[in-house]
């Protein structure tokens, strides 16, 4: 019995029949297909669900072990945990004895200290970005010319004060926007796009087994 | 080593400095500098100005704390233009701290000073887990995906707002205030495509380029891109705020970049004639 449940047609039958419960109503409105399709579509919820606790597990096994080797900065480890145990605690939902999301504790936290260091290093990317284009955009032959006037002339487009100077500044940088820009994204969107598909049909077909354990047969 | 040398290769720790000074600087005494409105935002402010009465729109922070600086503005700009409207909301976020992000958001902004009821004109459905699945799942059926709301935790069915919306079909508009995935490419496969949804959208700055496409197509009926603009739509609704505090920040450092580009161009062309 354990010899057939490990046969690898098993995960790709799954595999196919999930995947054509989720194309075929986008084409075709047949209703027992739908119904299928949406009561699968909630197991998935389901599934992700359960797949947070995976997230403080790996954590707890990560940063459990740097404190137990004591290896550099393990001090860090201690504050990533002690912080991740009293926000789950305290954002537990029991609101019958207090906790949850709307916990003073847990808002406290949240407020003055994950909104306050998220936006520290989100902030931190205008030192990197302005370090880069500095290095970055050099005149150094015709292709990096091209890349230096059209990041200058976006950077303008994008400032008030460039364009409140010159309105020029914007229109250049509108075209640039409109028409490089979306001819190069586009490109980009419809290539994803097919390459989606073919790997889709392939995995379909059970050519494709790259997510069956590396696709050993 | 001369000067030349010195502009061609700046030490980044000179680079970080300054950014630093041209940031902070306008933030600790404003500049007043000018801010002109451009099409982008005075098309979006036109958009939500011209919803007809009644329409049921969902309204999406999907992002978390760390895309607060630049979307936070507009997310607080938007409430205040769409609790002056007679239309019904939906709060819904498919990014886990998406709900929570909305919290802060209804401190700075009481819907019941526009006079809004909770559970009549607006309603707060919380954070929804599974991404592209949750978001399917959500348009095909509302009320047994998101069971419970999230503010007092009652049944979704129970309340006035939801009598008549029961999914995508019901929905008159997607306004999602984004930082990336799941974001547009999920809500147009899901929503705005299988059910002809229209859908705006309020994104930091470095996602404009990529949703120039969906623009174009009509796919994506407008877009409010970055804190310039949202500074410009503060301006619009008539209500200064934490983007204007912040443009002229944005201006600084934009000048900074193109002084330094222009010094390093400078240096890199007299060091290399002398080499």
């Amino acid at each position: 019995m354990s010899n057939i449940l490990r046969r690898i047609e098993i995960p790709i039958f799954l595999t196919i029949v999930a995947t054509v419960l989720q194309v075929v109503p986008y084409y075709l409105d047949i209703p027992i297909i739908n119904t299928t399709a949406n009561n699968i579509n909630q197991w998935v919820l389901l599934i992700v669900a359960w797949a947070t606790f995976i997230g403080p597990l790996s954590l707890i096994q990560v940063h459990g072990k740097a404190v137990q080797k004591r290896g550099s900065g393990w001090y860090y480890s201690i504050l990533v945990l002690a912080a991740a145990v009293v926000m789950s605690i305290a954002g537990l939902p029991i609101p019958e004895v207090g906790l949850s999301q709307r916990n003073p504790v847990y808002n406290w936290l949240f407020t003055y200290g994950q909104t306050a260091l998220s936006s520290t290093m989100y902030g931190i990317i205008a030192f990197f970005i302005t370090s880069a284009a500095y290095r970055a955009f050099r005149a150094k032959n015709i292709e990096s010319t091209l890349v230096l006037l059209a990041g200058v002339f976006m950077v303008m487009s994008n400032a008030p004060f460039f364009t409140a100077s010159w309105p020029g500044f914007k229109t250049i940088g509108d075209w640039i926007f409109a028409v490089p820009n979306m001819a190069t994204n586009r490109a980009v969107t419809i290539g994803a796009a097919l390459g989606a598909i073919a790997l889709a049909v392939r995995t379909l077909m059970g050519i494709e087994r790259g997510y069956l354990r590396g696709g050993g047969d | 080593m001369g000067l030349m040398d010195k502009l061609n290769d700046l030490d980044r720790r000179w680079v970080y400095l300054l950014t630093w000074i041209f940031v902070l600087f306008p933030l600790l005494f404003p500049l007043g500098l000018p801010v002109p409105i451009q099409k982008e935002s005075q098309a979006w402010f036109n958009y939500i100005k011209n919803i007809p009465d009644g329409s049921v729109i969902i309204y999406s922070p999907m992002y978390g704390t760390s895309g607060m600086p630049e979307l936070f503005p507009m997310t607080l700009g938007m409430m205040h233009q769409l609790f002056q409207k007679n239309v019904k909301i939906i709060v819904v976020t498919f990014w886990a701290e998406g709900a929570l992000v909305f919290d802060q958001a209804l401190r700075q902004v009481d819907p019941a000073s526009y006079g809004k009821v909770y559970g009549v004109d607006w309603i707060d459905l919380g954070y929804i887990p599974g991404g592209e699945p949750a978001i399917r799942a959500f348009g095909e059926d509302m009320i047994s995906t998101a069971p419970k709301d999230y503010i007092q935790g009652q049944p979704t069915g129970s309340f006035a707002i939801m009598q008549d919306v029961k999914s995508a079909r019901d929905v008159d508009l997607i306004i999602s205030i984004e930082t990336g995935t799941p974001g547009l490419t999920e809500w147009l496969r899901q929503w705005q495509e299988p059910f002809k949804v229209p859908i705006i959208v309020g994104c930091i700055g470095v996602s404009a380029p990529g949703m120039a496409p969906f623009l174009q197509s009509g796919q994506l009926s407008a877009i409010l891109p970055g804190l310039t603009s949202s500074a410009e739509y503060e301006l619009l609704i008539n209500r200064k705020g934490l983007a204007i505090a912040g443009v002229d920040a944005i201006s600084m450092s934009h000048i900074l970049v193109v002084l330094l580009v222009i010094l390093g161009n400078i240096g890199y062309f007299a060091t290399r004639r002398k080499s």
